[in-house]
């Protein structure tokens, strides 16, 4: 690389295209993997516990909710283990809410970034949610065995349950990408907005209700929304097929793939306006 | 070779487009050493910024054959939640150095002391400034940018970075950005005045710095 950033590729007509593109490839993931690691010393620092809310959150909301229900004495319908329940259902919202809050600032808060010609904003974000992703699943894992171990109720199909949580962080950035196109009108501005709207969506994502609770009309209506279907995979792989989850993957993936592509069409136009200082 | 063709920026304030460079060309070739004037609000940091990639050109082509730094200046490319030894390890990673050896550079070049494993936004300016300079000495680049950055450390300091330039300048480029006619003088061979928008560059150094005081 020598210092050439993008510049580092084979001149055209030097190199053919795909050599060309394994080159920027390369340097593109280099990039990825040393702003996650520099992540993870701003974020989870060597000095803070920022990691341990990662856990210490969903799990007081999991144990709050879970111990409402026993002392009601009123259980989940189809009488599935409440714990799991928000476990399952928190802990991705914590990252659909993470990575969504955190989209506004993340171009202005890593701005000194921006002086090295190789990183791009999309860089940044990718780098951001990948870490992001890669810790709720760490938690997840955590937080599943332990209730595994004291409960006897592990879940059904692990793998399919990350892929659930894999779809949620695809998904999520591609809006984080339009949230920081967005931006470029005056990130102030958008924080205010997209953080009420995380919490107003908190009943629609789907994380605290599973389609089956309600009658096929409002089942045909809930189940619009992509995310809902995410969540129906992830508690699919917690519970299994004990009661009936609803989602379509063709409907997942293809609204991963929408809003990526809305998304990088976004940051395209947007790039040159986003003011950074 | 760094070349800029046909460069225009526009910004826009208050509703209207502002032409910041209009029309910009210019030629800069291994070994030269070229001082850039203009009073403040000329557009000289907008010039350094797109000359390192940072901001694209409204219209016209920057041609980068050879590698330009990033912009040398105050603090800048430093990030401040994290130490002066993370950002080291931060900027071998993405310039693939080896983290080690540009780590103990660093160190040895900013004089640091224990700072240098204490959280950037704890240093004084002079100390962010050693550390940004020291960052960029780490790399070997063909083409350096510095934007007034020798202003800011305290004279050792500053004997330092004029030492390290002039060492480079045998094998790299120097784009120096003033409003100092002084500074100039000590590092650059030949200048270019920026005014208005436009480059004019002169061979002569003694007629550039006349042309400029007569602004």
């Amino acid at each position: 690389m020598d210092g050439y950033g993008r510049g580092a590729l084979p001149p055209l007509g030097l190199a053919g295209p795909l050599s060309r593109f394994i080159a920027a490839l390369r340097l593109q993931s280099t990039v990825i993997g040393a702003i996650m690691l520099r992540e993870l010393h701003t974020r989870f620092g060597r000095h803070n516990l920022g990691y341990v809310w990662l856990f210490i959150e969903p799990m007081i909301l999991a144990f709050c909710i879970a111990g409402l229900h026993k002392i009601s004495g009123h259980g989940m319908p189809g009488g599935v283990d409440p714990l799991a329940f928000y476990i399952v259902g928190y802990t991705p919202y914590y990252l659909f809410r993470s990575i969504l809050n955190r989209a506004a600032g993340a171009l202005q808060a890593n701005a000194p970034l921006f002086y090295h010609r190789q990183v791009s904003f999309i860089d940044v974000l990718m780098a951001r949610n990948l870490l992001d992703a890669g810790a709720v699943l760490f938690a997840l894992i955590i937080m599943l065995a332990g209730n595994g171990v004291v409960t006897g109720e592990w879940p059904d199909d692990p793998v399919w349950m990350a892929i659930g949580v894999m779809l949620i962080a695809l998904f999520c950035h591609g809006v984080s990408l339009l949230i920081a196109a967005a931006t470029a009108w005056g990130a102030e501005a958008v924080e205010r907005v997209v953080h009420p709207l995380t919490y107003l969506m908190i009943p629609l994502t789907g994380a605290f209700i599973a389609v089956w609770w309600f009658p096929p009309a409002v089942q045909e209506l809930a189940l619009l929304n992509p995310t809902i279907h995410m969540f129906e995979i992830i508690r699919e792989g917690q519970f299994g097929v004990a009661v009936q989850h609803h989602y379509s993957l063709g409907y997942v993936l293809a609204s991963v793939a929408i809003a990526n592509v809305m998304g990088l069409i976004a940051m395209r136009a947007a790039r040159r306006h986003i003011a950074l200082q | 070779m760094l070349e800029l063709r046909n460069l225009w920026k526009f910004y826009e304030a208050h509703g209207s487009e502002r032409a910041v460079l209009r029309d910009v060309n210019a030629t800069f070739w291994k070994g030269d050493a070229v001082g850039i004037l203009g009073r403040n609000g000329a557009g000289k940091s907008t010039l350094i910024r797109i000359l390192a990639g940072i901001e694209a050109p409204s219209s016209g082509q920057v041609i980068r054959a050879m590698s330009v730094s990033w912009p040398l200046g105050f603090g800048g490319a430093v990030h401040g939640s994290i130490t002066g030894a993370d950002n080291a390890r931060f900027i071998a990673r993405i310039y693939g150095k080896p983290t080690g050896w540009v780590e103990s550079f660093v160190e040895e070049f900013a004089e640091l002391g224990e700072y240098y494993r204490m959280p950037v936004k704890t240093y004084s300016a002079g100390m962010s400034s050693r550390l940004a300079f020291g960052l960029s000495m780490a790399i070997d680049f063909d083409c350096y940018l510095v934007d007034e950055v020798i202003a800011v450390g305290d004279a050792r300091f500053t004997e330092r970075c004029r030492i390290a330039l002039e060492e480079r300048r045998r094998r790299s480029t120097l784009l120096l950005v003033s409003h100092q006619p002084g500074i100039l003088r000590s590092f650059c061979t030949t200048a270019a005045i920026l005014n208005q928008g436009t480059l004019t560059f002169h061979e002569d150094m003694d007629q550039a710095l006349a042309t400029y005081e007569a602004l």
